[in-house]
């Protein structure tokens, strides 16, 4: 760290300490040690607590002038010399230990000047409100738990012009900061330059003014450890909880304007220690990530570095404190002129009740979800390049061109949250009155009611709905979002072939992966709402039975919300290497199935299968007859060899059963190495629904010759081919399936 | 020839071991009331409902009496059981429920709701002074659930009722964290309500107790339907859940809330008189019957506190409770 900031920061610390230590012998001598310390705003309201920031850290209750002896020794114990010229990197510890010193020896200030009775402070005509009152707290701490007002911002200093403090503040405003004001350059503050332009200050504006010195800064860390009283149930003396319940729940920050001071520094010191960060509107030395507050610890913003008018550099310069807070901001919902909510969901739009339809039968539909850097997104933006909805002539020349690009930067968003969040494209969208999303990525299908289309529906506004859904729901891991709409062939066929590659790219990165590499598999128990003791449990070769959860995506899931329905499975023992099964996963799924299901394998379909839920993409049934397996698949309505169609067997097995010889899987399973490995894979299978075979034809046939059965497809029988197991035998046996000749089955 | 044979008559008692479970959790004690008002105690179950061969039931499930400040929603049937004069001024509608047995009060604030009369903060505020002043019985307060509305008049009352634990609610999904804040700053405790969803349930009291609110001043209510609305889904609900408490998941080891009563009081079997099927019955009895069965049912599914309305339901209740927990 910086060892301008660490000598800086030593000497403000001695400064201050050596005034109380001044003021407090005085304060024995005038006022004797018997005279009353207490804490009130302008308004005589209440402040409980004592002295707060040393309640908080010593435990120690002030309530008159001889109860501050033992604070002022205990910091004059934190100060550690200056470091010495040849000393590089100073310790950041010491630093910040100057900063808790400099802390309660400005309340000691602050709190014999109350009992001097020269607090709250007066300069002319003017009141300063010094400590805020408990009702206000209580009031404001509801709207910080809430979230409606994220935390408070402590503007030290002055400002570069009268216009700029106003918007400064404003722009702090409109982001629900509270606004905390102290300090002064050469005797001039913010506060006097806000007088001057006629602003209004106090409770109502949620501007409070402290004092026009550095030290009633003070009384904003009060603030923050009174709030982890009020809200953190945190007990006094307990420092650790204090300051780690403001680190993440208190999302403040101090904007110096002007140049810096030792007291200055010593103070901001005090306040790192709280996870609260600075930046400076002037050159300084940088304190980057140290992890004592989220992201860095000082920044410098120098204002004239900042391009724009005074309204444009006030606005980034608070962007950035924002940034640097690491603070969400709630935003309202989109303004739409359709309806919006999960009951239009399952929404169907018709053929003819369409005023346009992009992908399927009408055109590619490719839609894409990638991370970018801070800087490449500018956050809310939404662009459609080509025509919306109301420049296209659907009727009359119906094909259509649609790429839908979203680009989202976070500080925590990292490359494999990418399809978790493009996913949700397609729950988002569907919210919308109006609007149907089916499909994915290369597939995505969508279709525009006339109606919404009349209301006034155009593609910018599911831009949108995604940038508040997104920050809404997400918050954790977007900061910023952007999408670009494509309706023109060109740039859509551009956007398709990236699309592929990326896709690809994704889909290599979970094949690549093993069981055997990892230590951990995911639960997935979204379905328990209606299959009570149903347990998914998720591997790198095996994705949910719906098709829709893969392994990377459970972790990616679990790391966003890490108490949602993703929880990690640590495999444990192995205790069964063929079937897949393993210690950890049965004791998961026994405590998680309702005590239900006392073993569960991976790899096997006859000796303690997987459980099955409603939503499986595909079922697959053991044929006796055959001596192997049957496969149909969600889009097959037809009569299968096993003498039910899908639906009639998910009534048999559905709802979170476990029955061996059936079970219910996701499509691409088949694809795996250890799609029942136990049983004997691939060539197991004796039939397929027509749809499947299709659709997976080409990795198939990849997977038929990786296990040296280089013909199996074709002697794979289908919907087409037969449905009955009479029917079956003979073609099977006309073919030379391998399952005839392999070990029995039961 | 009879004589020669002798017989011996010996009835055989087999030994018969009743199956037990054992559980490993439990569900925590909520304490409701204090600061000079009475203190009930919910929840502390070891074993499921009335099971106590299998464990411990602390403290039996306890019956908690509706009143409104706007009372126009419920059936006349209903509220002549009561009086008129009663049911028009919440404190003595309070009182005489305290009389009849209630351990706890639920005051539901109805006339806030904004497609009613719409009042705010300082009605809401006076209803509850006048509870408070009536009875000194512990207290539960409901909003007209609607987010905004709730969050605006519920926050003053957990300030003018600092430190009595009273129940706020309700913490929805989408609507949870103010609420919750208020109960953190004046000590209170929240009732975190889901749509009949036993994940939903889970959670919500994850949600509100991360905030800060301590599992021990959470109450859930899963929701429920009257007896022929959809109870089944409950009883399954209520049940799955206090399974889940009792085997040791500590997030739903929280004491369970149900209203019963309100739920019955909205259906039609309970509001309608008049043409009606013959073999529904006389009304008087029918409305409470269905109240009764509808709280009967939900108690043994798992509900720790139940909400009811009719004078003669809360007896009836009172004494199945008492006879169940064998006192
Ligand atoms: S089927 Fe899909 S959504 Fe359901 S539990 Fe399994 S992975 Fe989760």
């Amino acid at each position: 760290m910086s060892r301008f900031i660490a000598a800086s920061t030593a000497r403000g610390a001695r400064q201050v300490i050596d005034k109380a230590d001044n003021m407090l012998k005085g304060a024995l001598d005038s006022l004797g040690p018997d005279a009353p310390v207490e804490f009130k705003d302008r308004s005589g309201g209440p402040t409980a607590y004592y002295l707060p920031v040393i309640y908080g850290y010593l435990g120690h209750k002030v309530e008159k002038v001889g109860d501050l002896q033992y604070p002022l020794d205990r910091a004059k114990s934190l100060l550690a010399p200056e470091p010495d010229e040849n000393m590089w990197l100073p310790y950041l510890g010491e630093t910040l230990d100057a900063g808790v010193g400099t802390l309660w020896a400005e309340e000691i200030i602050k709190g014999i000047e109350f009992a001097q009775g020269k607090q709250p402070e007066a300069k002319g005509d003017f009141q300063f409100n010094g400590p805020i009152d408990d009702g206000q707290l209580r009031s404001w701490g509801i709207a910080m738990v809430d979230g409606s007002m994220p935390g408070f911002a402590v503007v030290i200093g002055e400002a570069p012009s009268n216009q700029a403090a106003v918007r400064i503040v404003r722009e702090l405003q409109a982001r629900g900061q509270l606004v905390f004001l102290s300090g002064n350059v050469n005797g001039r503050s913010v506060v006097d330059q806000l007088l001057e332009e006629g602003v209004d200050l106090g409770y109502p504006t949620y501007t409070v003014s402290f004092g026009s010195d550095t030290e009633s800064t003070v009384y904003a860390t009060g603030y923050a450890t009174r709030a982890a009283f009020s809200f953190g149930n945190v007990t006094p003396g307990d420092w650790r909880r204090v300051l780690l319940y403001n680190k993440f729940r208190c999302f403040a920050f101090a904007l110096v304007l002007g140049p810096m001071d030792d007291v200055k520094w010593a103070t901001g010191a005090g306040a790192i220690d709280y996870g609260f960060p600075a930046i400076a509107n002037t050159m300084v030395p940088h304190i980057l990530p140290t992890g004592v507050t989220r992201y860095e610890d000082v920044i410098s913003e120098p204002w004239d570095d900042i391009p724009g008018d005074t309204n444009e550099k006030a606005k980034r310069l608070i962007d950035k404190c924002i940034e640097v807070r690491g603070i969400k901001v709630t935003i309202p919902q989109p303004e739409l002129p359709v309806t919006y909510g999960p009951a239009f969901e399952g929404e169907v739009i018709r053929r003819r009740d369409m005023q346009v339809e992009f992908g399927s039968k009408s055109g590619p539909g490719v839609e894409l979800l990638e991370m970018k850097d801070t800087d490449a997104v500018e956050d809310g933006k939404c662009e459609v390049v080509g025509p919306d909805i109301d420049e296209i002539d659907f009727g009359n020349n119906p094909n259509t061109y649609f790429a839908c690009k979203i680009d989202v930067a976070g500080r925590a968003m990292r490359d494999e949250f990418e399809p978790v969040l493009e996913r949700q494209l397609h729950n988002l969208s569907n919210e919308v009155e109006g609007y149907q999303h089916q499909g994915q990525r290369e597939i995505t299908w969508i279709r525009v009611s006339k109606k919404a289309y009349e209301a006034g529906l155009r593609l910018k506004h599911m831009g949108d709905v995604f940038h508040t859904t997104f920050h809404n729901q997400f918050g954790s891991i977007v900061d910023k979002i952007q999408t670009t709409f494509y309706t023109n062939q060109e740039d859509v066929e551009k956007i398709m072939e990236y699309a592929r590659d990326k896709y690809r790219e994704r889909d290599e990165r979970i094949g690549g992966l093993k069981d055997e590499s990892v230590d951990t598999f995911y639960s997935c128990t979204l379905c328990q709402s209606f299959a009570p003791t149903h347990v998914c449990v998720i591997n790198p070769e095996r994705p949910g039975l719906c098709g829709a959860y893969t392994w990377l995506d459970c972790r990616a899931a679990y790391e966003i919300n890490p108490r949602g329905p993703n929880q990690p499975v640590e495999k444990g023992k192995c205790l069964d290497e063929a079937k897949g099964e393993f210690e950890g996963v049965n004791q998961f799924v026994y405590d998680n199935s309702q005590r239900t299901v006392e073993r569960m394998t991976l790899y096997s379909l006859m000796d303690a299968p997987m459980t099955t839920c409603g939503c499986c993409e595909c079922n697959m049934v053991l044929i006796p007859e055959a001596n192997g397996i049957m496969i149909v698949s969600r889009e097959d309505f037809g009569e299968t060899p096993c003498g039910m169609k899908f639906t009639t067997l998910m009534g048999q097995i559905g709802g979170g059963q476990q029955s061996p010889g059936m079970m219910g899987h996701g499509k691409r399973f088949v694809l795996s190495e250890k799609f029942i490995s136990a049983e004997g894979g691939l060539r197991r299978v004796v039939w397929m629904s027509k749809p499947l075979k299709e659709e997976l034809k080409d990795d198939l046939q990849q997977r038929c010759e990786a296990i040296g059965e280089p013909d199996l497809m074709d002697k794979i029988a289908d919907g087409d081919i037969c449905t009955t197991v009479e029917d079956l035998v003979p073609f099977l046996e006309e073919k030379g399936h391998p399952a005839l000749s392999m070990e029995s089955m039961i | 020839m009879l004589d020669s044979i002798k017989f011996k008559l010996e009835v055989v008692v087999p030994e018969v071991e009743i199956p037990k479970e054992k559980w490993t959790g439990r569900v925590r004690e909520v304490k409701i009331g204090g600061k000079g008002r009475k203190e009930v105690v919910v929840g502390g179950a070891t074993a499921m409902p009335f099971l106590d061969f299998e464990g411990e039931i602390p403290n039996p499930p306890r019956v908690a009496v509706e009143v409104r400040d706007d009372p126009s929603g419920f059936p006349p049937g209903l509220l002549s059981s009561w009086g008129d004069d009663v049911v028009n001024d919440v404190g003595s509608w309070a009182k005489k429920a305290a009389e009849l047995g209630a351990e706890i009060i639920t005051l539901r604030l109805t006339s806030a709701h904004p497609e009613g009369q719409n009042t705010g903060v300082e009605e809401a505020k006076s209803a509850v002074d006048k509870v408070l002043s009536a009875v000194d019985l512990p207290l539960m307060v409901i909003g007209p659930e609607i987010a905004d509305k709730d969050n605006e008049i519920l926050v003053p009352i957990a300030d003018l009722a600092e430190g009595q634990r009273i129940v706020l609610g309700n913490c929805v999904e989408n609507n949870y964290k103010t609420i919750a804040a208020a109960c953190i700053a004046a000590n209170h405790i929240a009732i975190a309500k889901t749509p009949l969803d036993i994940n939903l349930a889970k959670q919500l009291n994850v949600q509100v107790s991360d905030i800060g609110v301590p599992l021990e001043s959470i109450l859930m209510d899963a929701d429920m339907g009257a007896l022929g609305y959809g109870i089944e889904y409950a009883i399954s609900i209520d049940e799955r859940l206090k399974l889940a408490a009792l085997m040791g998941d500590s997030v739903t080891a929280v004491p369970i809330i149900n209203h019963p009563g309100p739920e019955t009081w909205r259906q039609k079997e309970a509001k309608v008189s008049e043409g009606v099927p013959e073999s529904w019955g006389g009304y008087d009895e029918r409305a409470l019957y269905w109240e009764e069965l509808s709280a009967t049912s939900i108690i043994h599914s798992g509900a720790d506190v139940v909400t009811l309305c009719h004078p003669k339901a809360v007896e009836y209740i009172k004494s199945m409770i008492a006879k169940l927990m064998g006192q």
